[in-house]
């Protein structure tokens, strides 16, 4: 921090400890607190939000590529003992489905959804940091327009010896008041628009976003479904009945049966 | 105890054998079933490991999803002090109305996928876990062979090394005996067991393709049943609001046709540009309202700063009435506000002091109505009466006045 720089921060720690103990007059600015509150809510939907999308991108590559390596895995269950049973087979289409998915998902979803949904809220956000330079900005020129006018105040009530004090503690408050009124109007007349943009600036996100959503389940589904060509035609029902379960645990209690598993 | 006797009665053995000394026995059939057990055990806990990552990811996705939703809800929805949010952006009024609708059906989607996972969990997870158990079981068995085999070799070295002793002591005669006896033990458990495994362990192969082949069936059509639960969903809510039937890349294409200027402008806004110096802030906004600084560099205190200031105001409009198609002109940058930094340099000599006892307040009547162009002029309708703080020789200058609190400046050929 340069020299004048570290002046003005202790010159404004001394003018906010005055204003705890009600020595120095604080400026309310209600039009500008509302603006803050509302921008500040926004901020933090934004922010949220970009967490979340980026939460639905990732939990989507997790997803498919989760489905490959346990297509993989499968696979070598079958391997263990026969490579051309009909199973087999369906795990190997059953590979192929994901597999195709998981690409699929990447080329074809990746770019749009960077595009659409991370792209404009990583720019948005972007934003903020600059728009909170500027209010920190205003809030410490508040500060020294508080003091300066505080300080006149005093030379009002209780003139000094000195005639030139007076005026120029005037013009340092005017100067102050300058720029902070410069830094406040132009905060207080933006900041609702940039509150106001954020509705077609996000607007046309909604609608990509349910595209790719219906998208991505749509794949999904026909991708996966084209498997069930290579089950038997009983494999569904017994699935409905929970036969399937029941063969799972039949084929564990056999395990157990076995010698080498301890069955002595 | 008897174990860790085992134990140390092996390790000589393992020890020779890892540096070659003795030789080990080996059985390639038992060595294939070892080895597709082991990639079975592997496999097993892969198939544990990604079934887990799968329920979380999809966890995950309907988690965010419905946190997007809320999300973006939050933004779509109106602050306070806003009505009719649809109203003033048409073009968005389709999503302002959707936003709720869809943050529901992501909860509901979400709701619904619950019992899917939970299956997948019981259905799943838990037979995975139990074939898990019986492999333990199985690779303890594997181990108690090595064991056994180990046995059955250092027996056997031991016997044969004594066998082959040309000149045998008594004592020797006696552990020869002892040794055949062992050998004979170590090579009856060690057949056992080798043949119990060379055994089952086909059988135990083909159980688990038995045991993948309904589980996989099953977690197929639960991963179906999610991707069909999430289509049914989102297409029942997008149907007729949304035109889903678009490729991926046409997405973005659509996106990008339908965004507005609202990026543009929000890039162009004053706060959403990095900070510059207050200093050059301050000068680039006295140039671009093109206005000289307010209060007492070229107004208050009119007469004498507006001769020593480098900024003043333009001469006051002329009243109206007399030049009626010719309006107050816009004020226009002073001379030299165009060269920042100059006010800076040379400040401007403190303006007078305002005199403390007040001359005899005087009064004028307003003639025309003034309505203020910038920040500090003075409002009035014609016929106010208006105290004079200050005034100046010329009517044609801005004077100071003042009307029950307000103050400000106004042009002095307005009154009389």
């Amino acid at each position: 921090m340069s020299w004048s720089g570290f002046k003005k921060t202790v010159n404004r720690a001394g003018t906010t400890l005055l204003q705890k103990t009600g020595q120095i007059e604080r400026t309310v600015d209600r039009d500008f607190a509302d603006e803050e509150t509302k921008y500040k809510a926004f901020e933090k939907e934004c922010q949220q939000l970009q967490k979340e999308s980026k939460g639905y991108l990732d939990a989507m590559r997790a997803m498919t590529s989760a489905q490959g390596r346990l297509a993989d895995t499968i696979d070598v269950f079958y391997g263990a003992a026969d490579k051309s049973s009909e199973g087999a087979m369906a795990a190997h289409a059953y590979k192929r489905g994901v597999d195709d998915l998981d690409t699929g998902v990447g080329r074809e979803l990746d770019a749009p959804y960077r595009t659409t949904i991370m792209e404009p809220l990583g720019k948005m956000n972007a934003y903020f940091p600059v728009v909170n330079e500027h209010i920190a900005k205003r809030n410490k020129k508040m500060l020294d327009y508080d003091s300066a006018r505080s300080r006149m105040n005093k030379l009002i009530n209780k003139p000094s010896e000195d005639p030139t004090k007076l005026p120029r503690a005037q013009q340092e408050h005017d100067d102050a008041k300058e720029v902070f009124d410069m830094l406040n109007d132009q905060l207080i007349s933006e900041i609702p628009q940039l509150l106001d943009l954020r509705v077609p600036f996000f607007d046309p996100s909604f609608e990509a976003m349910i595209r790719m959503q219906c998208k991505f389940a749509e794949e999904g589904y026909e991708k996966l479904s084209g498997v069930q060509r290579y089950f038997a035609d009983n494999v569904r029902d017994d699935y409905a009945a929970g036969q399937l379960d029941a063969q799972v645990e039949g084929v564990l209690q056999e395990m157990r049966e076995l010698t080498i598993c301890g069955a002595q | 105890m008897k174990g860790i006797s085992k134990a140390f009665a092996r390790t000589p053995h393992m020890l020779t054998t890892k540096v070659g000394m003795s030789k080990k026995s080996l059985d390639p059939e038992f060595e294939d079933y070892a080895r597709r057990f082991a990639s079975i055990e592997t496999a097993t806990e892969k198939l544990l490991k990604d079934t887990k990552a799968y329920i979380d990811a999809v966890n995950n996705l309907f988690t965010h999803g419905v946190g997007f939703a809320h999300h973006f809800a939050e933004v779509f929805h109106p602050n306070p002090g806003e009505y009719n949010l649809s109203s003033k952006h048409p073009e968005a009024a389709h999503t302002i109305a959707n936003v709720d609708a869809y943050e529901l059906a992501m909860e509901e989607l979400k709701s619904s996928i619950a019992p899917e996972l939970e299956l997948i969990e019981s259905r799943i997870i838990g037979p995975v876990k139990e074939l898990q158990g019986v492999l333990k079981t199985i690779r303890k068995t594997i181990t108690k062979r090595e064991h056994k085999l180990v046995d059955y070799d250092r027996y056997n070295n031991s016997l044969t090394k004594l066998r082959d002793k040309k000149e045998k002591s008594l004592n020797d005669e006696k552990n020869l005996f002892k040794l055949e006896q062992d050998f004979e033990v170590a090579s009856n458990e060690y057949d056992y067991i080798n043949t119990t495994l060379k055994q089952e362990m086909p059988r135990f192969l083909m159980q688990c393709t038995q045991f993948v082949d309904p589980l996989f069936h099953s977690f197929f059509y639960m991963q179906l049943n999610i991707f069909y639960m999430m289509l049914e969903k989102l297409s029942g809510f997008a149907e007729g609001k949304y035109d889903v039937s678009i490729s991926g890349n046409d997405i973005a294409t659509d996106y990008e046709a339908k965004r507005t200027d609202a990026w543009q402008t929000i890039e162009e806004m004053n706060i959403t540009q990095r900070f510059l110096s207050t200093t050059k802030m301050v000068h680039a906004h006295r140039a671009a309202s093109g206005q000289g600084p307010p209060s007492y560099l070229g107004r208050s205190t009119s007469a004498t700063s507006s001769v020593t200031s480098t900024f003043s105001k333009k001469a006051p409009p002329p009243p109206p009435g007399s030049n009626f198609s010719a309006p107050p002109p816009p004020y226009s940058p002073g001379p030299s506000a165009a060269i920042p930094g100059i006010a800076k340099k040379a400040p401007p000599p403190p303006p007078p002091v305002k005199p403390k006892p007040k001359p005899a307040v005087s009064y004028v009547e307003a003639l025309f109505d003034f309505t203020p162009q910038a920040e500090g002029d003075l409002e009035f309708r014609a016929g106010d009466r208006i105290e004079v703080v200050q005034r100046t020789d010329s009517a044609e200058d801005w004077w100071t006045g003042r009307i029950g609190d307000r103050q400000g400046v106004f042009p002095g050929n307005y009154v009389q």
